[in-house]
């Protein structure tokens, strides 16, 4: 069986299992204050995220209209963004190698403020 | 679920949406179709066009001045739809036109999605001759967001190269709330007595994303 893409514990010690690529199941997360987040890395391990304000996920895709790979979803980088009082962490996963990028930044980044508003959970 | 993208070509009438009038729209399987920029291959052609037959229609250079390759056709390898035919003029290409080209999402995005164009499918570089050799800004493809506005006469657009030279496809206003249909027009500029003639193929990519 598939390791879900992430796994949450809310304050009131509930949790909450994430999908995968293809439906992260991340608009379905309750309501409710997230304690921890553990996100699924390239290796299968799991990133723990812990005394963030929100956080939020995405997944970047290209879909080539024309060339050898026209019409294919590729999915090209991954990422989970927590969010302090003062600064935001964002990690950048590259789906293709696997490797991982981590930024602090503002939280009036221009990355942030470009963001879909409607996904902060 | 993963928002999903349909690629549609306008083949009848680029004043109409998508959303009024579909008819007017046909989508591009983009598995099996593709685009075929030219000078003087023929609308609706009943059989795939061959190598020869691109090479015999393909755009001539001018010695004195740009020029913008003279037609987009939908090759539609299916055949099924709108007749027994395989190529379709895209309408309004290069024009004063707002709906020519459709990106149509069936739910939210996260962030803005953009139009590119790159050398192949692994999206690292633009150094063929159509993007510019490496100098983005003279790329002959040429790119507008056509999603809220008119492009205008003669529009320049963007030089579609690479990461920095892109398209944002909802005219800057950002992420997606919901399923929307997206427009942009495009054209092949290719500048005066260019001196390395080519048939070159490049990628053009729609970037997005989803939660």
């Amino acid at each position: 069986m598939n390791k879900p893409l992430f796994q949450i514990v809310f304050t009131d010690n509930s949790t909450f299992n994430g999908g995968n690529y293809q439906n992260t199941k991340w608009v379905e997360i309750p309501n409710k204050k997230i304690r921890t987040l553990f996100y699924l890395l390239p290796t299968g391990d799991y990133l723990g995220l812990g005394g963030y304000e929100r956080f939020y996920h995405f997944v970047e895709c290209t879909e080539d209209l024309s060339g050898e790979k026209k019409g294919i979803k590729n999915l090209e980088f991954d990422y989970i963004i927590g969010q302090k009082k003062d600064y935001t962490t964002v990690y950048q996963i590259d789906l293709k190698t696997g490797c991982i990028d981590l930024k602090n930044i503002k939280n009036d980044d221009k990355f942030l403020t470009k963001l879909n508003p409607d996904f902060w959970r | 679920m993963a928002t999903l993208l349909k690629f549609l070509v306008n083949i009848v009438d680029a004043d109409v949406n998508y959303a009024t009038t579909p008819a007017d729209y046909g989508e591009v399987d983009l598995t099996n179709d593709y685009l075929i920029w030219s000078k003087t291959l023929a609308d609706l052609m009943t059989h795939e066009p061959t190598s020869s037959e691109l090479n015999e229609n393909a755009e001539i250079i001018d010695p004195a001045v740009a020029v913008t390759v003279s037609k987009c056709l939908w090759m539609n390898y299916s055949h099924e739809i709108f007749g027994p035919y395989y190529t379709h003029l895209v309408k309004g290409m290069g024009e004063n036109k707002k709906f020519v080209y459709c990106f149509s999402f069936d739910g939210a995005t996260a962030t803005e999605p953009q139009l590119e164009a790159w050398d192949t499918s692994a999206h690292a570089t633009a150094v063929k001759n159509v993007l510019g050799l490496g100098t983005p800004a003279n790329s002959m493809m040429k790119g507008v967001c056509t999603t809220t506005t008119l492009p205008g006469a003669n529009w320049a657009g963007t030089s579609l190269a690479g990461a920095s030279n892109v398209v944002l496809l909802n005219d800057g206003s950002g992420a997606l709330s919901g399923a929307k249909d997206l427009y942009a027009n495009m054209k092949i500029k290719i500048p005066a007595n260019y001196s390395t003639p080519a048939a070159e193929t490049f990628v053009l990519t729609c970037r997005y994303t989803y939660v």
